[in-house]
């Protein structure tokens, strides 16, 4: 079990993080004090620290530069709501890992955990079947109940994503940022076209569908 | 400057007149050293020399002459000339020979004194002392006079040039006081004030001018502020009416729990509009304050822009309309905020164009200067009059299309927004019925990026 310490003041912040990260088999530990939770951070072992930049007492700079000072080298994640370019760079060379820029979705938060954590279930086969679709990477070839399925490019790559994280939910931005490099916000409805349009392809023509819509979150490639 | 002007003028006339009065002096002591050596023993030629001097001043006379031996003896005198001014009065001729003193006799009057020997003693006549006083009194009343006079003048001349001063200064002021006086009126209710040049000196009417033009981009500025905050209050009374009354509904009795999650998706959704649309005025106040960070990089335009271009692939094949881009280039930009102005280009022309419908970027390279980029839609077009407003904030054609597409009505403020930062600039074109087109210039010499 991965252990992770969230340094929030913000209540319910912290409290929703809790419980999604909890729900999604971390234990979890909150707190909303600057000096306490770098005091809790130096005493016992976690593996991950969520750190919120601006604390009440002192902010997340300073906690982090004292952890790293302190020797200790587990992965550090920013929260920030200040997404200048300069507080990116003054996160990344005092020595985070990653930062989110407030508000979040909270999915997008687990998929960096997870990639943090290098738990995140990329597949890197050469192929992989699930049900009965099968794709073959290196080739740009899927197929499903033994017939060839007619993808563009750029459908392949969606449909690639969604196999290899497989089970996983991805938000919208994530899969604009994996399949399309778009890493801005965009008008996320393109998305949700791509997928109606893979769908017909992939799911449409079977009684078994395979991609899923998580209301509000994402999609999910599942087997169900 | 008046002061030293007539402080000048008193000194030349005191300094001539005195110098005038020794030279007088003088002159009767030679000339009466002259009798002397000459004809010593004639007193009567010395005695009519003394008394033709003062021929024509009745009673009172003008210049009194004495000759005194070398024991001190009076020799001869003007008579009545002892009790006036005695012998001792004169300075010592011994040590002062030919020098004047100024002496106030008991009468009260003025006498500019010299006294001399007759000859340095070398001749075999004996030595005489020549007292020669020159009356002063009527020169001193004069002078007393003209400084009176002086000082009148003196006085008067400041006084009026202060007044003509303060007057001058006024009058020169006078436009500026009004420019004071424009801008304590102007408040945030009362921006039309503007000061009306036309009567002014032409050094002021740059001035005038300039205030007003300060004014009237201030005014604009104002105006289109407040028209922002009031549309932005209406953009969130939308999403917010709508997840209180969902979740006041959906507290108000007992409800199954697919119930449940699907109020909470739904709630989800507006969130995201929410975040979506802080994300973007946030992006729109950075960009404002000239804070974004723009990082300069040579692009390559058609690869960019054939990366957007990807990305709306479904929409454009969903909606049956072609995307090309035409000609090649770089720019000079920083990559993600190209991307998003393209992306907000594109997706703003999509919303516009029927099916069957064709969307054209043109590359072109302006020699030395920078790079155009232009979007053409075969769309419906948009009306001239809305034609100046689309890169307003919250500018929407149909108010009806409000909430459909994310982020409408703040796109093509990011696109202006993004072009600004950049240090270039964006018109948009348009006929109804057949298409608009926007043009983007990025300049090849960007401005320095803040750092």
């Amino acid at each position: 079990m991965m252990r992770i310490l969230v340094i929030e003041d913000e209540r319910k912040t912290a409290a929703f993080l809790n419980k999604g990260l909890s729900e999604s088999g971390f234990i979890v530990d909150t707190e909303g004090n600057g000096e306490e939770g770098l005091f809790l951070a130096l005493s016992k072992d976690y593996d991950l620290i969520i750190l919120d930049v601006m604390l009440p007492d002192r902010d997340g700079w300073s906690i982090l530069s004292a952890l790293r000072r302190a020797g200790k080298q587990m992965p550090v994640l920013f929260l920030t709501a200040r997404d200048t370019v300069r507080d990116r760079v003054k996160g990344l060379e005092s020595g985070a890992d990653d930062y989110l820029i407030k508000p979040f979705a909270f999915s997008e938060l687990l998929a960096r955990v997870r990639i943090l954590l290098r738990r995140a279930p990329i597949r890197h086969n050469e192929s992989l079947q699930i049900a009965d679709l099968e794709i073959e990477f290196e080739r740009q070839k899927a197929t499903r109940s033994g017939s060839r399925l007619d993808l563009t490019s750029k459908e392949f790559a969606l449909l690639s994503l969604l196999m290899r994280r497989a089970g996983e939910i991805l938000s919208r931005t994530m899969i604009a940022e994996q399949v399309w490099d778009i890493n801005f916000d965009s008008d996320t409805n393109i998305i949700d076209v791509a997928i109606r349009r893979l769908r017909s392809k992939v799911d449409d023509p079977f009684e078994k569908k395979l991609i899923h819509t998580v209301r509000g979150v994402g999609y999910v490639f599942e087997d169900r | 400057m008046l002061i030293f002007a007539s402080g000048f003028l008193y000194w030349v006339l005191l300094t001539t007149l005195e110098k005038e009065d020794e030279h007088f002096l003088q002159s009767r002591v030679r000339v009466l050293e002259k009798i002397l050596q000459e004809q010593p023993e004639r007193t009567t030629i010395l005695e009519r020399e003394i008394a033709e001097e003062n021929a024509g001043f009745a009673g009172q006379y003008r210049t009194y002459s004495r000759i005194l031996s070398e024991s001190g003896q009076i020799f001869y005198e003007v008579p009545g000339m002892n009790q006036e001014i005695p012998p001792a009065a004169f300075p010592d001729p011994n040590e002062q020979a030919g020098k004047t003193k100024k002496w106030q006799s008991a009468t009260n009057r003025t006498y500019l004194l010299i006294a001399t020997w007759s000859d340095d003693g070398a001749t075999p006549q004996p030595r005489r002392q020549i007292q020669v006083a020159l009356d002063e009194t009527g020169e001193e009343v004069l002078i007393r006079k003209y400084e009176r006079y002086l000082m009148g003048v003196l006085l008067a001349g400041i006084l009026a040039s202060a007044i003509i001063g303060i007057v001058t200064a006024r009058r020169g002021m006078k436009p500026l006081a009004d420019i004071a006086q424009a801008a304590e009126r102007i408040t945030a209710s009362h921006m039309q004030e503007r000061m009306d040049a036309t009567q002014w000196p032409s050094e002021l009417v740059l001035l005038a001018q300039a205030f007003d033009g300060m004014l009237d981009r201030l005014e604009d500025s104002f105006n289109r502020l407040s028209q922002f905050s009031a549309d932005l209050a209406h953009e969130l009374r939308t999403p917010i009416n709508n997840l209180r009354g969902e979740a006041e509904v959906a507290l108000s009795r007992p409800r199954e729990a697919e119930e449940y999650r699907e109020i909470l998706a739904s709630s989800l959704e507006e969130y995201s509009r929410l975040s979506h649309m802080t994300d973007n005025l946030l992006f729109l106040a950075k960009a404002d304050a000239e804070q974004a960070g723009v990082t300069f990089l040579p692009l390559d335009a058609p690869a960019e822009i054939g990366k957007i271009i990807t990305f709306y692939e479904a929409v454009a094949a969903e909606q049956n309309v072609r995307m090309v881009c035409e000609g090649d280039g770089t720019v000079n930009a920083d990559p993600v905020l190209f991307r998003r102005a393209i992306s907000n280009l594109l997706s703003n022309a999509l919303c516009y164009t029927p099916s069957g419908g064709k969307i054209t970027f043109s590359i072109h390279l302006i020699n030395g200067k920078g790079t155009e980029i232009i979007c053409s839609d075969t769309g419906s077009g948009i009306a001239q009059e809305h034609l100046s407003k689309i890169f307003d904030r919250f500018y929407r054609i149909k108010p009806s299309q409000a909430m459909q597409a994310e982020g409408a009505g703040l796109g093509l403020a990011i696109v202006k927004s993004i072009v600004s930062l950049h240090g270039g600039d964006i018109t948009a074109q348009s006929v109804v019925g057949e298409g608009t087109s926007m043009r983007l210039f990025f300049p090849t010499k960007a401005l320095s990026s803040p750092t």
